[in-house]
């Protein structure tokens, strides 16, 4: 299905669409890929990528989704590495039956540390907004990512340097110390996050460079993506995005480096979620899919869904500079579920959003704009909702999957049949 | 000493690491395993010889350091104790801090064995409120073995909480410590001088009174016994009996040793006043310390009754000897 092509997983939405299952299914032996490691290529440990397998669940959030099937993981240099999550998500694994999970772990040594001070930072800063939240996780990866904008900021490597990890973390400590103070928000004492971090880089391969290829001659690589295109600091709506590239220009840019090709598997539910605050044309608050996994997060608000969005799909493609192939999840939750098929605005209906020059924040910013005045236009989904996704956005569908296990999932386009839908085309307006 | 702030997310993650590189949580232990027994002897950090004075004071962090002592008996069974205690001292210091029992609660932890017939009879740490914490009680000497004479000798270390503290607690506000020993036998019959000099230092040449030693200990500590239901003494009329009447109410029964931390975070909690017995049953319950509660339930409720009618202070009762005087 895949050739010889090392695989980039990406979501196309704004996060949740499955790419945890989707990795977990791709890496499972019975899959026949025979893929040597999971590559994290963005975001750090808010990530949340649930797997079930076997009776066994899992939300992964720096561990690759290939764990289960013993996989091992390598966090690259665009990954904010927080060693603390990490062994809590260690110990997790461990009670799941997973023998010795650090020892499955590799970090590129040049990837930023995220830390609890960021995360304290982060959760002031989020108080101080009030009703305008952002809705970050409360974990501090923006904090990590725009703190080492202009400072000398901890990373991975420090941790087996203890005297200059130390400086770091009293140089980070001193610049947040007005936002904190007084904030209630603790931290762990800089002690401490010594001891634990010399303790992570003993118990945790610590890589110099870039070690990629030694992965890539053992077998096939699966690069895991967190969070949705959409959220992508310089392609999604501004400013309701995540201080990371999430779109695959990093990952690709990690293939290149070793001359081997990439196959970029886009990723979407049949509906559309959205965890936090921002703009949701198709957002739809009498859709009552349960989630079982994805809660109200104190800083991120409640779970959000809404329809079917081809317009949004076709734009986060462009955005990922095309995809190869995809994979559409949640086939079993189509029930209620409508498609957009463009959108009422000032300037009249539209079917396709622009993509700007990379990096024109002001060019993200009108088109959240032009977002949160949308109306969509909404119609009933065609019964072969594979072969209108299909013709909708010009790649063909690889993989679908019926339900949340492993076992709900097959490889090609296994057509979906729902037999009392109405022909596709009948516009009605939301209520 | 007793700086730093504490935070089990911190300490959880490092016992995480260090076990995946297949360390045990009592390392020195291991290495003094490893070695002849008449080489073994308690840790640099550890050893009271030579100690003037363990100290417990406020700093610019922490002005309302309250010090709590926690000494082991590592003999025989009973050195499960400390590795309970290990696996749960994010939560003792959680219940402590987050739930506001303490406010600045500084904790230092020892060890006791026999005098008579081990090599490394007594250990005691430094007061400290944060990791440092978890190293000293990694760095405590489980030697085991024991007289096996029915009598350990928690009276030495009586001696030395006595003698070689200090704390600004009550040197700037009056207020006692806590102190919990942890055992399941009797004190020696008396404190031997030869013990003292020893082990201790101390130029002492006439033995002390057990009596005398835990009257002058209880001017400025709170001592507690906890008899874990660990080994057959745990029924033995004559240990409870022994105890109850050296310490009152202050003797405390535990069902579960698994419990033991839990039942240390209520018993200050109680005793500072910030608690009642039910809204800290009530805490353990939400930490998910569901069984441990009934345990510790059971154990403080002669405490919790007191407390319940008479907030401040009155505590323990009477005791057999008209010489022995713990007031407050």
């Amino acid at each position: 299905m895949f050739g010889d092509r090392h695989l980039i997983v990406v979501d196309l939405g704004f996060g949740d669409a499955g790419k945890g299952a989707t990795v977990d299914w791709l890496c499972a032996p019975s899959s026949g890929l025979d893929v040597s490691a999971v590559v994290r290529f963005n975001g750090g440990a808010q990530a949340a990528h649930n797997v079930i397998a076997g009776g066994r669940h899992h939300t992964f959030r720096q561990f690759g989704s290939g764990t289960f099937s013993r996989v091992p993981t390598f966090l690259s240099r665009y990954m904010l590495v927080e060693p603390i999550a990490l062994a809590a998500e260690a110990l997790a694994l461990e009670q799941l039956g997973i023998t010795d999970p650090l020892s499955l772990l590799s970090v590129d040594e040049r990837a930023l540390l995220t830390t609890p001070i960021h995360g304290a930072a982060n959760r002031c800063r989020e108080d101080a907004r009030g009703a305008a939240r952002h809705g970050s996780c409360g974990i501090g990866i923006g904090e990590t990512a725009s703190y080492a904008l202009a400072h000398d900021a901890p990373r991975v490597a420090d941790c087996l340097r203890p005297n200059i990890l130390r400086r770091k973390l009293i140089a980070l400590e001193e610049y947040y110390r007005p936002l904190l103070e007084g904030s209630g928000h603790r931290y762990d004492s800089i002690d401490d996050l010594v001891e634990v971090y010399t303790e992570f880089a003993r118990a945790v391969a610590i890589l110099p460079g870039d070690q990629l290829a030694a992965f890539a001659t053992t077998g096939r690589l699966v690069f895991e993506g967190a969070q949705g295109a959409l959220l992508d600091e310089w392609r999604g709506l501004h400013p309701y995005t995540t201080w990371s590239t999430v779109e695959p220009r990093n990952a690709r840019a990690m293939l290149a480096r070793i001359d081997a090709p990439g196959y970029v598997l886009g990723v979407t539910r049949s509906y559309f979620t959205r965890h936090g605050a921002g703009p949701f044309p198709t957002e739809d608050a009498d859709l009552s899919i349960v989630e079982r996994h994805n809660g109200t997060g104190e800083y991120q608000g409640d779970f959000r869904r809404g329809h079917l969005d081809p317009i949004l799909l076709r734009y986060a493609i462009r955005a990922c500079g095309g995809i190869d192939g995809l994979a559409v999840n949640h086939l079993d939750a189509l029930g209620e579920i409508r498609t957009a098929t463009g959108y009422l605005t000032a300037d009249g209906c539209l079917d396709r959003l622009d993509l700007g020059e990379w990096q024109d924040l002001d060019h993200q910013r009108r088109l959240t704009e032009l977002l949160e005045a949308a109306t969509p236009v909404l119609a009933d989904l065609p019964t072969d909702v594979i072969g209108y996704l299909e013709a909708e956005l010009g790649v063909p569908v690889v993989l679908t999957a019926h339900g949340p296990d492993r076992f709900d999932r097959a490889p090609g386009a296994a057509r979906t049949t729902s037999n009392n839908r109405p022909a596709p085309g009948t516009l009605r307006m939301p209520g | 000493m007793g700086y730093g702030n504490w935070d089990d997310r911190a300490y959880d993650a490092a016992r995480t690491f260090r076990a995946a590189r297949g360390l045990d949580d009592f390392g020195y232990t291991a290495d003094m395993r490893a070695q002849p027994m008449n080489s073994w002897k308690a840790h640099p950090a550890l050893d009271p010889k030579g100690v003037k004075l363990r100290e417990s004071r406020d700093s610019d962090d922490h002005g309302n350091s309250l010090p709590i002592a926690v000494l082991f008996d590592v003999t025989g069974s009973m050195g499960r104790v400390p590795r309970i205690m290990q696996e749960k001292l994010g939560k003792l210091h959680g219940l402590l801090q987050r739930k506001g029992y303490a406010d600045d609660p500084q904790i230092m932890f020892g060890g006791i064995g026999d005098a008579d017939s081990d090599q490394v009879p007594l250990q005691v740490g430094q007061f400290e409120s944060d990791n440092r914490m978890d190293e000293q009680l990694r760095l405590i000497f489980l030697e085991g073995n024991g007289g096996g004479q029915k009598s350990e000798s928690y009276e030495l270390a009586a001696y030395f909480m006595a003698r070689h503290t200090a704390t600004d607690a009550w040197d700037k506000r009056g207020q006692q410590g806590y102190l919990f020993i942890v055992g399941d036998e009797l004190n020696k019959p008396r404190l031997a001088s030869r013990h003292i000099r020893n082990i201790i230092g101390d130029k002492v040449n006439r033995d002390i009174s057990v009596e005398s030693v835990y009257r002058e200990l209880a001017d400025r500590w709170h001592v507690h016994y906890i008899l874990p239901n660990q080994s057959s003494y745990y029924n033995d009329p004559e240990i409870s009996e022994y105890w109850r009447g050296l310490l009152g109410e202050r003797f405390l029964r535990l069902d579960d040793p698994a419990a033991v931390c839990e039942l240390i975070a209520l018993t200050i909690g109680i005793g500072e006043d910030r608690i009642d017995l039910g809204a800290g049953l009530a805490d353990l319950r939400d930490i998910g310390s569901t069984s441990e509660a009934d345990a510790v339930g059971k154990a403080l409720a002669p405490i919790g009754a007191t407390r319940r009618n008479n907030s401040v202070g009155a505590l323990p009762a009477p005791t057999r000897d008209d010489d022995v005087d713990f007031g407050n």
